[in-house]
């Protein structure tokens, strides 16, 4: 009728055309052209991946290149590379990054190829869209990752409604994941944001004489399931948890937070879990509201670090923190020796987040947990592909194999419990001044054996760790007094 | 017989500015009266206090012996008053059929209808009978944006005139009309019914006084003089402060 | 309208675009339909109520976002059953549809209410700020949205298979896009783009402006929530994150880059977004010139920039542009246009019409 119709038209039949053109560079693979997509999973369907077994694996790493992980995404990709390196005969794309992945892998004669690596942005809803990409474009059949926590019961829901997917989480920590989903295809390798204080509170009830502690945590998932892990066992042991504080994540002015604290001689410590640049900022306004931070009055999780005490000074000094999948540098073990001269030897160099993303000796960032958790996972990959003979053609069998593994690892054994995740060995440090006064993290012990239900504290029924759970209750956990102490960087046992 | 509109002691001040200062007007049913003044005299606002924009600081407005002070400008419609604006004020996105349509859609109540039905058809068609006595049928589907200033003053009398109001305020109908325009439209105004109670501005004295019975002389926000147009004429007083200067300009 | 009138260009195009996408589960790869179609097609729909309002009611709002996820966490509280988060009605799928529903309108019609005395500039910063209110409200009172975000939402037996929802995506932007365009000539649709040309006149005409405004709202944001179930049936879950500023400018920009005030231009710029997205980094080279997943969104601004200066009428603008380029040069004849009785100028118009102003 009008010449703006028309106009409208012509976009319209545009529309089409682009739609038309995109369909057919969409999916690459010749097969899938003419295929139905009226199937209920698409990765088994045979439209975007090869049958599992026929063509071996096709692995899509799941990381994270922008949001507040973003640094670390050459990180947790150099670290499924790695395990590729090190036991499939892999060589990586390139000798200055991991982002290039890596070709010629192969296990029992079943290769292991690198379909894609997803760019995550620390939502739920980015890594699905990832996922599916690599999943149902791209025809993975092997997933390894995703990085943080909510990422991970998104995937490991993902995983549950597509049964021929394998993942293998990377080092996402919430506990839902494994504990509440519990999708038969989804395995953890490492431990859960709780696990990593498992034995801190054995060790500051009956070694440091703490029987009250006042927790202060960040107001969101990890925050809530990091103090979870603390209340659990400090509580379990027999400590009594006096207040519970949580200030919002971004909080930069925290001094009305710590005015809910009781005073340093009303409690017997604080433990704190509260990170980022809130980590410092928090102590500060410690400091400025209670007087002096005595270092052997606090404990953290993995945020405290030795850099703090170049805001805070030597008093912190003293205090305790929790593990994170590795162990500081002062253990050296020749396992952890040759894990550590293995990643020098794949890449000269990479940019991974410890070194602030400058080009650095690949081994800095393998010491830390983000390469370490995903680089469990690769070895899970290749150790149960070893296991099945390199036959993925029966997936519950391949399942049962990952399952059944105990994986002996660098920085301890790891096998899963019935829900997946890993059982680990924690370890955990003290910021401690060495000759030269110079705060320095020391390991002080090794826990090891350590499960994500905290001896029966968190289980399918249990709500999610929040402000109020768990409650604070003594009970029965497996590890309290096995905790293996560390001198000097040598384990006692 | 009560006057249709009855405008009493009505003050409206902007601020400090005092646009209207105490103006009593009452109009009788099927009377025709013309507001003049210079610029600025408070023509308009008298106009924008009887159709409801604006709500008078002091005084009141009644309307068919209803009390319309406070009442917006939305209800006016419904008491069978119809306006139109100095500067066209027609939806430039819309067609001209359109433009009509939503004057007696608005005028009949059928606001928010989600379909068209026989009511439609019918305002359209309607729309078209009233595009054609304000000789519109040419542009009976352009849209107002694109119509020319003339059309546009058209489009605004075809809007007034679509819902059959029984009082209708013009404001400066015939401005920016060339003579054959006016002669048309002093040709409509005439034309109507003589039941209808037409008020308008007007800076044209030959528009103005060929249609009123009343004149309604105003400056400073206040009614100077009233009378036959020939009184008003006649007067030196409103010769000096408004015809005058008319005729100098 | 008579049958020569419907049967014009446009309408046969769009009949065949919609044949073709009916087509296309057969046609194109599982992922091509299931990820980017179904994710255009519900894009689409949550854009196109931007430009609904924008263009029919002159108001550019940023709350259609929020009725997207309001929809996506009522559905996920309601339909889920059991389990560690959100409410955990367990109520039947339709039920709770019918629930998200119900209070995504509602929540649009008190939000437009309060709105609907704003215009313009102001009308825009107040819909981002309930964009950005919605958002803590979910975030922070974790008993409806979690705690992060309810996972494991099911989509209901009917819409099963996944090219079913595909189908969904299909049914429902066909309507609203037909709807949408229906409504353009009712009373409604007049009085609101009445509303957008002069709402001082519409009122001395006898409308109620900010009901209508508030209505328009309200239509709008029904048609956002439909397209947030979708979404919920789509993605599996929903979070606080989902609603956050970005994703809300990010829809602002599908719009845009389509053309605001076109209503074809929302599933346009959602497909051109999705495509960006989904295949921008499989071009070869591409990441050669620094362009990694991790640039997308400063792709997705260049795009918008170069939109905005090029054609602000978006994408739908350069390609309307580029026809009208190519008729000109193929015909010499003057083009048929607006008003088929234009060219019949009578005296009366000659002397009544053209008056200098």
């Amino acid at each position: 009728m009008s010449r703006l119709k028309r106009r409208t038209a012509l976009a319209l039949s545009m529309t089409a055309g682009l739609a038309l053109v995109a369909a057919g560079c969409g999916g690459g693979d010749d097969e899938s052209a003419g295929l139905p997509a009226d199937q209920e999973t698409v990765a088994g369907d045979g439209t975007g991946s090869p049958p599992a077994g026929g063509d071996g694996v096709r692995l899509g790493i799941l990381g994270q290149c922008e949001g507040p992980f973003g640094g670390f995404h050459e990180d947790v990709v150099g670290g499924a590379t790695l395990a590729m390196t090190q036991f499939a005969g892999a060589t990586p794309g390139s000798s200055t990054t991991a982002l290039d992945g890596f070709t010629g892998a192969e296990v029992a004669g079943t290769p292991i190829e690198l379909v894609g690596i997803g760019c995550g942005d620390d939502t739920a809803d980015r890594i699905l869209q990832e996922v599916r990409r690599l999943v149902e474009q791209l025809g993975a059949n092997v997933i390894i990752g995703p990085l943080s926590g909510d990422e991970g019961i998104a995937i490991a829901e993902y995983a549950k409604a597509n049964p021929e997917l394998t993942v293998l989480a990377g080092i996402s920590g919430s506990q839902e994941q494994t504990l509440q989903v519990q999708a038969p295809n989804y395995f953890r390798f490492y431990g859960d944001g709780a696990i990593w204080n498992a034995g801190l509170g054995d060790l500051l009830h009956n070694q440091e004489g703490w029987d009250t502690v006042a927790v202060i945590a960040d107001d969101y998932s990890f925050g809530h399931t990091s103090a979870a892990g603390f209340i659990a066992d400090f509580c379990a042991v027999g400590g009594e948890v006096t207040s519970r504080v949580f200030p919002p994540l971004g909080t930069t002015d925290y001094s009305s937070y710590i005015a809910q604290l009781p005073n340093p001689d009303e409690v017997d410590g604080y433990f704190w879990a509260v990170g980022g640049t809130g980590t410092q900022a928090s102590l500060e306004a410690f400091v400025n509201a209670k007087g002096d931070l005595t270092g052997d009055q606090h404990a953290g999780n993995l945020f405290f670090n030795p850099g703090l005490a170049q805001a805070l000074g030597p008093d912190i000094a003293g205090a305790y923190v929790g593990g994170f999948a590795t162990l500081p540098g002062d253990v050296q073990t020749p396992e952890i020796e040759n894990y550590l001269a293995a990643a020098d030897e794949t890449w000269e160099t990479i940019p991974g987040a410890l070194s602030g993303n400058e080009p650095a000796p690949p081994s800095v960032a393998a010491a830390f947990g983000f390469f370490y958790g995903y680089y469990t996972a690769g070895v899970a990959l290749v150790e149960a592909l070893d296991a099945v003979g390199g036959d993925m053609s029966d997936l519950d069998a391949f399942h049962e194999a990952i399952s059944g593994l105990t994986l002996d690892l660098p920085y301890g054994d790891i096998s899963l419990d019935e829900n997946r995740s890993g059982v680990v060995d924690v370890g955990l440090s003290r910021l401690v001044l060495d000759e030269s006064g110079e705060v320095v993290q020391e390991t002080v012990a090794i826990v090891p054996g350590v499960d994500q239900t905290f001896g029966g504290t968190f289980s399918p029924d249990t709500p999610s760790p929040g402000r109020d759970f768990p409650a604070c209750e003594e009970r029965d956990l497996p590890w309290e007094g096995n905790a293996i102490p560390v001198v000097d960087g040598v384990p006692q046992s | 017989m009560a006057p249709v509109v009855q405008v009493s002691a009505v003050t409206v001040a902007f601020g400090g500015l005092r646009a209207l200062r105490g103006i009593d007007l009452d109009i009788a049913q099927g009377e025709r009266v013309a507001v003049i003044g210079p610029n600025g005299a408070g023509k308009t606002t008298l106009f924008n206090v009887i159709a409801g924009d604006i709500t008078p600081t002091t005084g009141a407005v009644v309307i068919k012996g209803q009390d319309c002070t406070y009442r917006p400008s939305r209800q006016r419609p419904r008491l069978g008053l119809a306006r139109t604006y100095q500067k066209a004020r027609a939806f430039a996105g819309l067609t001209v059929r359109e433009n009509i349509y939503l004057a007696l859609a608005g005028h009949s109540g059928r606001h928010r209808a989600l379909w068209q039905s026989r009511a439609d058809r019918g305002m359209r068609a309607e729309a078209a009978e009233v595009a054609a006595r304000t000789w519109l049928s040419g542009q009976i589907d352009v849209v107002a944006g694109e119509l020319a200033h003339g059309q546009r003053r058209q489009l605004e009398l075809a809007m007034a005139i679509a819902t059959r109001p029984d009082v209708m305020l013009l404001d400066e109908p015939a401005s920016g009309l060339s003579r054959g325009e006016r002669e048309r439209l002093i040709e409509l105004l005439e034309s109507f019914d003589d039941q209808l109670t037409l008020l308008l501005i007007e800076h044209d004295m030959d528009v103005a006084f060929r249609i009123a019975q009343r004149v309604v002389v105003m400056a400073d926000g206040e009614q100077v003089m009233a009378g036959t147009p020939e009184q008003v004429r006649a007067d030196p007083h409103v010769h000096r402060i408004y015809l005058g200067t008319e005729a100098a300009a | 309208m008579n049958l020569r009138e419907r049967l014009t260009g446009e309408t046969l195009a769009l009949a065949g675009l919609v044949l073709i996408l009916v087509l296309l589960p057969s046609l194109a790869t599982a992922f091509f339909v299931n990820f980017v179609m179904t994710q255009t097609l519900i894009l689409g729909l949550a854009a196109a109520t931007i430009v609904f309002l924008a263009k029919y009611g002159g108001m550019t709002s940023l709350a259609q976002l929020l009725m997207f996820g309001i929809a996506g966490f009522m559905f996920g509280n309601a339909a889920l059953d059991g389990g560690a988060r959100g409410l955990n009605l367990g109520w039947h799928p339709w039920a709770a549809v019918g629930f998200a529903i119900l209070v995504t309108t509602l929540a649009a019609f008190l939000l437009g209410a309060i709105a609907s005395r704003t215009t313009g500039i102001y009308f825009l910063m107040l819909t981002l700020v309930y964009g950005v209110i919605g958002y803590f409200v979910f975030a922070q009172i974790v008993e409806i949205s979690g705690p992060g975000g309810i996972t494991s939402i099911q989509r209901p037996d009917l819409l099963g298979p996944p090219v079913r929802l595909y189908y969904a995506g299909l049914l429902l932007s066909v309507v609203v896009y037909a709807g949408f365009r229906t409504i353009r000539r009712t009373a409604f649709g007049l009085a609101l783009q009445g509303v957008r040309d002069d709402p001082i006149r519409m009122a001395s005409l006898g409308f109620n402006v900010p009901l209508h405004r508030t209505l328009a709202f309200t239509l709008a944001g029904f048609v956002a929530g439909l397209a947030g179930l979708l979404n919920v049936w789509w993605n599996g879950q929903i979070d606080p994150a989902s609603i956050s500023i970005g994703p809300t400018l990010i829809l602002l920009i599908i719009a845009v880059i389509g053309g605001i005030s076109s209503l074809e231009g929302a599933w346009l710029g959602a497909f051109v977004y999705v495509l960006v997205f989904t295949y921008l980094r499989d071009l070869p080279f591409v990441d050669r010139i620094g362009i990694t997943e991790a640039r997308f969104n400063t792709v997705i601004g260049v795009i918008v920039l170069a939109i905005m200066v090029l054609s602000p009428e978006g994408l739908t603008g350069i390609v309307q542009r580029l026809r009208g380029r190519l008729r000109r040069r193929a015909a010499t004849e003057p083009t048929a246009s607006t008003g088929g009785s234009l060219p019949v100028h009578t005296t009366t118009q000659k002397e009544l019409g053209g008056t200098r102003s």
